[in-house]
């Protein structure tokens, strides 16, 4: 069966339930699609953005107290009575209330890094679930009751068949949703998140936003959760939005498979199910005495992980074949280009540059220039100091001294973001790109700075067209590269010379006046080699400035236009390829001296 | 509030402060030589002090059947995997441990009354039966996932509390048990009188920091552990078994566990599930260490029992509001002020 | 896509299993979880009820629900719709236990709940209608300390209790008589069930020199604020409520919790009973039957609630009987109707005399002063 078949039986089984099973079924169903949305924040939050939250629940807390206050409208004071009343008032100011603790909660936590994010979504989580328990106004920890009905177009949903498909209409909407955020240019810088962070700021995105943006989300999905759940259950306590529900939602977005839309809903489906299964089976196998549910879901959880860690999903969608990979190459209009340097001009002046690590100098008193339209070549014997210098440049490691201008303005103490902005775009030497993305897409992530629309666009897929003509300028580069026929690959099964191509086709992409490329032929073959020099070749020509690492002499010399060689973090020598190459401290650096 | 009260609240808050210290060593030792969070750490609190009680009460532990059950699950693990990679020579060393020992334990808590030993001896049968737990999670639970990212093992871990935690219901009971102190001697410092037990628990757990500090510095394990901490793959490449160190992580990791719930029974009741919270709050002083430093880490946890004390003073209602509010700030300046490198995994 | 196959898989099998015919008692309770100590002896009692009501077999389903509502109110939906059952029994905590109503009104199953608070019955409306409910309401446990704290001239009281539904039901409940009881509540603390100290709480207790302490906490939880107070010295009188009632209690407070007021319900003290009071022989008969189970001193109050449960649906059932056949809508609504109808039924807590204005229908025999003396509960005369 094809996945668009699937997909539709799936739709088609979801459209029914209601009709042929039983009233429980379509409970357990209802409650599954309730978690699946928490889980389906979190699989953007944990899986996608590696950000582990177990604070979800109190989001979910949020929605469900805002609405529950709102709509019994016994609890208000007077003056906000004629407001409240309606469920759809309660789920606006939820979804503003979320959306206010999420942003405040964010801009405290996010700049958490590493366990202390866990740690602080805890926190927080332990902090709201108390905090309802002990607020009079939201009934205690005995909680509300008294809370309507959902109503759709005059159609009261008191009965869970109806219900129902409110749920799944959300449960679908969110997952179109986060299909469309994932699938956009929000979307990849989302999922540069995890593992691609100094690569993404160096192509212009702002991380810090990105994960505010999932975040936000995430919380606001579960706010919406929260709201049908206090609708379905008509009753609210503490109890649900405690630290533990907040770690059975990210036990549900793993056990699924936290890296995919799909596996928030295979999760909360089989672990609701498997719970119901378990109170239903365990005690007709071993007799009525005792608990036996949580001993048993806890083990049979562990054997889960150890055999399908990356959750069950990935298994599943094993069992259907491989979607079929989109092989129409995208086209689309040309992006506007910035206006090219007049060639000659100064693009890069960096004077008296130190870095220092600790009581270790990498780079001390370095300066260089590029020129628009030439090809500057950074030599040196291992450990010299180059990529340091890359780093102290590019921004992704500022320098301790001295002063780095680019076109005309000083960048010293500018994050790669801010420089990437101004047109310096570049390469690393570890090679840094996302392998579970298709090349295309990782080549996209260089035109980040491109592209305009934000998160609400790309959720709804209002930015088709601009998407399309990012696609389309990646596409271009992809093939100007040479990697056209390897352009809808994941970009992890590339060889290594490729994947060093790859990343000169994302530089390329952000339509840079300065290039900086860490060992671009390191790993290519003779005919690749010679290819790159003739792109290169020909990016010099259209008035573009390229600053190059390269261990590679015959390349280097073949190509650089001048040549600066560092040896112990100095500059040893500087000049054109001929007058470097007899610079007698430079044959000492390289051959140990010729006696 | 007066002085008087204030010491007294310090002396509460460094007396819990204490134990969420001696945890949260531990789970930056499991951390850092596993990558496990160790959410079952507070489990072993719990079974080591329930354990004790039930051999007051003259029970039999349900912890002596998952020492069993849990031996005889990895001794077919671990000789079907020997026989497999023709390591027979092992076998009788995994026998010796997970048969041999379980069964002998069995013995003594059958055979003789432990109900009637000194108190001494009823602890360290205590431990002798829910130590060893330690190492065998780690082997059925853990050691397949070796290789696995950071947060599966957390939600391993996680499964690993849930199914600890419906054990000790189904071993303990609901109920709560308290042991006798250690010790009924006070003193009497002229504000404030320090009874014996408050003591016991402070000096036993500096007594067990410097002990494992020694251990760290002196043994051959100790270094292996370390080294295994500092760098997994190079420690390998030296010969140092992942396994081993993961064991041995796990093994230490259980014994203080345990050890600090012995320590706190005799000053309040203990119950199948107190565990979590206690583990959480070690959490907090290991986090706060950045799960690396051991002083850090200590410090605050002594923090946080601190803050608990005097919140639960001012405003008991909202104890945990205010303690894991006021955590939040500290997380954000250490985060700030710890080097990391952004690029994980 | 296999999700979907998986339910329908489950949803086959157990409906094969569902038994139709016969009397079938939903019981939903929280066997695990905070609540464990309440449920697990009230779970116990379930398992030796009759299996033969009226000529009729009955069939109990029991479930768990981990003191979570949202388990809870899932287990009800399940019996209701899978099982068909004719009452639902449960929930042990009054939070589960509101969210309930809900559901069974809307099925028009009655529920007889096992949960403190009045606010489960109270007041009687379209919804309650369908409920009731077994335990002492706080308030007549409130009124009795109160009354109690009278008499013996305390004017001031320092409150501590669980920082969850029962802490706070109680404090509602108790605060209400200060004025007509003429005493001050000068402090109210709170403490969650596993915090390992509540020193901080005690020491504002003191400082407020109350002349007597509430601490309202369930089960062992309950002893570790009169520990601490009696460390710290305090030497007024200590009041637990009924949740403390089981031996377990006794066996953690030991020497700390001697002399110690609380209100029970007359099983606590069933021997001391005067014979003349018919709640004796009704409890002494249960606690024989439950102590054969589960050992000598195994006892708690609150599987006396179920066996209550009990004794009201054995009460009602043969009422029921003649009127419609067990599995239809009539049936339970003739059901409901017999609860509402029970008079003079002693059970092991108290006389129920319900009417459509009390459906808890206790009187002043449903509870007494209890106080812990030389290790036992011993009636207050």
């Amino acid at each position: 069966m094809r996945p668009r078949l699937i997909l539709a039986v799936f739709l088609g089984l979801l459209l029914i339930a209601p009709l042929v099973a039983s009233e429980f079924h379509v409970t357990l169903l209802n409650y599954i699609g309730l978690y699946a949305i928490v889980a389906l924040g979190l699989v953007l939050l944990t899986g996608v953005g590696g950000l582990t939250s177990f604070g979800q629940a109190a989001f979910v807390g949020l929605g469900a107290y805002t609405t529950a206050y709102l709509s019994a409208t016994e609890n208000l004071p007077g003056w906000a009575a004629s407001l409240g009343g309606s469920p759809w008032v309660g789920l606006l100011a939820g979804l503003l209330v979320t959306a206010v603790v999420a942003f405040v909660l964010g801009f405290l936590t996010l700049r958490l890094s590493g366990h202390y994010l866990p740690l602080g979504t805890i926190a927080w989580g332990i902090s709201l679930y108390f905090l309802f328990g002990n607020l009079e106004f939201l009934g205690g920890h005995t909680g509300m009751s008294g809370i309507p009905a959902l109503s759709v177009f005059g159609v009261e949903l008191r009965e869970s068949r109806k219900f129902y498909y409110v749920i799944w209409a959300v449960v679908l909407g969110a997952v179109w949703l986060t299909q469309n955020l994932l699938d956009s240019r929000e979307g990849r810088a989302i999922r540069a998140l995890k593992g691609g962070v100094i690569m993404a700021e160096a192509m212009g995105v702002d991380t810090a936003r990105s994960k505010v943006v999932i975040f936000l989300v995430a919380a606001l999905f579960a706010c919406v959760s929260g709201w049908l759940y206090a609708h379905l259950q008509r009753f609210v306590n503490p109890t649900p939005f405690g630290l533990h529900i907040g770690i059975e939602y990210l036990f549900m977005a793993v056990v699924g498979g936290s890296a995919h839309v799909w596996g928030a809903l295979v999760g909360a489906g089989v672990i609701t199910v498997l719970k119901q299964w378990l109170q239903d089976w365990l005690p007709r196998l071993l007799g009525a005495s005792g608990n036996f549910e949580m001993i048993v879901f806890g083990l049979m959880m562990i054997v889960v992980l150890q055999r399908a860690r990356d959750g069950l999903w990935p298994i599943l969608a094993r069992l259907v074949p491989q979607r079929e990979v989109r092989r129409d190459v995208p086209q689309g209009e040309v992006l506007p280009r910035k206006p090219v340097p007049e060639s000659g001009l100064v693009l890069l002046e960096a004077r008296n540059v130190v870095k220092q690590f600790g009581g270790l100098v990498a780079n001390n008193n370095m300066s260089l220039t590029v020129k628009a339209g030439e090809v500057m070549a950074l030599i040196g014997p291992n450990g010299a100091g180059k990529s340091t210098m890359f780093n102290c440049i590019s921004g992704v490691n500022p320098p301790t001294k001295g002063e780095v201008r680019f076109r005309g303005e000083v960048v010293t103490n500018l994050n790669s973001r801010q420089i990437a902005k101004l047109g310096m775009s570049r390469t690393f030497q570890h090679v840094r790109l996302l392998p579970t993305m298709s090349v295309l897409e990782n080549v996209a992530i260089g035109g980040h700075l491109r592209g305009s629309k934000g998160v609400l666009p790309a959720m709804l897929h209002l930015e088709r067209e601009e998407e399309q003509r990012l696609l389309a300028e990646a596409a271009r580069q992809v093939e100007r590269v040479g990697l056209k026929d390897s352009m809808f690959e994941l970009a992890g099964s590339l060889a290594l010379g490729q994947q060093r191509t790859l990343e000169i086709a994302r530089a390329l992409c952000a339509d840079p006046c300065l290039l900086l490329l860490d060992e671009p032929a390191a790993g290519l073959r003779y005919l690749e080699k010679q290819s790159l020099a003739e792109l290169l070749r020909k990016l010099r020509g259209e008035g573009m400035g390229i600053l190059l690492v390269e261990h590679d002499m015959d390349f280097v010399m073949g190509l650089a236009d001048r040549v600066v060689v560092m040896e112990f973090g100095e500059k040893i020598a500087e000049g054109l390829p001929d007058e470097v190459q007899r610079d007698p401290a430079v044959l000492e650096a390289y051959l140990g001296g010729v006696d | 509030m007066d002085l008087q009260i204030a010491l007294l609240l310090s002396q509460d808050g460094i007396t819990n402060g204490a134990i969420y210290a001696l945890l949260s060593l531990a789970l930056v030792l499991v951390f850092a030589v596993t990558r496990v969070i160790f959410i079952p750490q507070g489990e072993f609190v719990a079974f080591g002090a329930l354990t004790l009680a039930s051999f007051q009460a003259g029970k039999t532990p349900g912890t002596l059947w998952l020492l069993v059950g849990a031996g005889v699950v990895v001794a077919l693990l671990d000789i079907t995997m020997a026989l497999r990679s023709g390591a027979s020579r092992r076998i009788p060393r995994i026998v010796g441990w997970n048969l041999v020992y379980p069964a002998a334990a069995a013995a003594v808590v059958f055979l003789l009354k432990p109900s009637e030993f000194p108190l001494l001896a009823q602890i360290v049968l205590a431990l002798a039966l829910v130590v060893p737990l330690g190492p065998m999670m780690y082997r059925l639970a853990y050691q397949p996932l070796a290789e696995a990212s950071v947060l599966v093992l957390l939600i391993v871990s996680v499964a690993v509390h849930l199914a600890l935690v419906g054990l000790g219901l189904l071993f303990f009971g609901a109920e709560g048990s308290r042991t006798p102190s250690f010790s009924d001697a006070s003193f009497d410092l002229g504000l404030v009188t320090v009874n014996g037990q408050t003591l016991w628990v402070v000096g036993a757990s500096l007594l067990l920091i410097v002990v494992l500090a020694l251990f760290f510095e002196r043994t051959i394990y100790g270094k292996a552990l370390r080294a295994t901490a500092m760098n997994r793959t190079g420690a390998r490449l030296m010969g140092i078994s992942t396994v081993m160190a993961g064991k041995l992580s796990f093994l230490l990791a259980a014994l203080i566990g345990a050890f600090s719930g012995i320590l706190i029974a005799p000053i309040t009741t203990i119950y199948y599930d107190t565990g979590f919270l206690i583990g959480l709050k070690g959490f907090v002083g290991a986090i706060v260490g950045g799960l690396a430093s051991y002083p850090i880490a200590a410090a605050g946890a002594i923090l946080v029992g601190l803050l608990e004390a005097f919140s639960s003073f001012w405003a008991s209602a909202f104890k945990e509001v205010i303690v894991f509010t006021l955590i939040i700030p500290v997380l954000v300046w250490r985060s700030l002020t710890t080097r990391h490198v952004e690029e994980d995994e | 896509m296999k999700l979907r196959k998986l339910v329908v898989a489950i949803a086959a099998t157990c409906s094969a299993f569902v038994v139709h015919a016969d009397i079938t008692v939903g019981v939903t309770l929280s066997a695990t979880g905070p609540a464990a100590s309440l449920g697990i002896p009230e779970k116990n009692t379930i398992a030796l009820l009759p299996t033969m009501i009226g000529g009729q077999k009955v069939n109990y389903i029991v479930l768990d629900d981990a003191s979570d509502t949202t388990t809870a109110v899932k287990n009800v939906r399940k019996m209701i719709s899978e099982s068909k059952v004719d009452v639902i029994v449960g929930s042990t905590i009054t939070p589960n236990s509101l969210a309930m109503i809900d559901v069974v009104a809307e099925a028009e199953t009655p529920m007889i709940s096992m949960a403190a608070s009045a606010r489960i019955v109270d007041p009687a409306n379209p919804k309650t209608k369908w409920v009731f409910k077994t335990p002492q309401n706080d308030q007549q446990m409130a009124i009795a300390i109160a009354a109690h704290m009278a008499d013996r001239g305390v004017k001031t009281v320092a409150f501590i209790g669980f920082n969850d539904a029962y802490g706070e039901g109680w404090h509602q409940e108790f605060i209400k008589y200060a004025d007509t009881y003429k005493f001050k509540v000068v402090a109210n603390e709170r403490y969650s069930r596993a915090d390992t100290s509540v020193t901080g709480q005690v020491l504002k207790i003191i400082a407020a020199k109350p002349d007597a302490v509430l601490i309202a906490g369930s089960g062992t939880p309950a002893a570790l604020p009169q520990v601490t107070l009696k460390e710290r010295g305090f030497a007024g009188k200590y009041y637990q409520t009924h949740g403390i009632a089981n031996n377990d209690f006794l066996r953690v407070g030991g020497k700390n919790v001697e002399g110690t007021y609380l209100p029970a319900g007359p099983i606590l003290v069933a021997a001391q009973l005067p014979d003349s009071n018919p709640i004796k022989k009704s409890a002494l008969a249960y606690i024989a039957k439950y102590e054969a189970a589960h050992g000598k001193g195994s006892i708690s109050t609150f599987g006396g609630h179920a066996w209550d449960a009990g004794l009201l649906l054995q009460n009602a059932v043969p009422t029921a009987l003649k009127k419609a056949q067990p599995g239809t809508k009539e049936f339970r609504a003739a059901l409901r109707d017999a609860l509402e109808g029970t008079k003079d039924l002693v059970g092991v807590h108290g006389v129920f005399n319900m009417s459509p204005s009390d459906h808890l229908g206790y009187d002043q025999r449903a509870r007494v002063m209890v106080t812990i003396d030389k290790g036992a509960w011993k009636l207050d005369k």
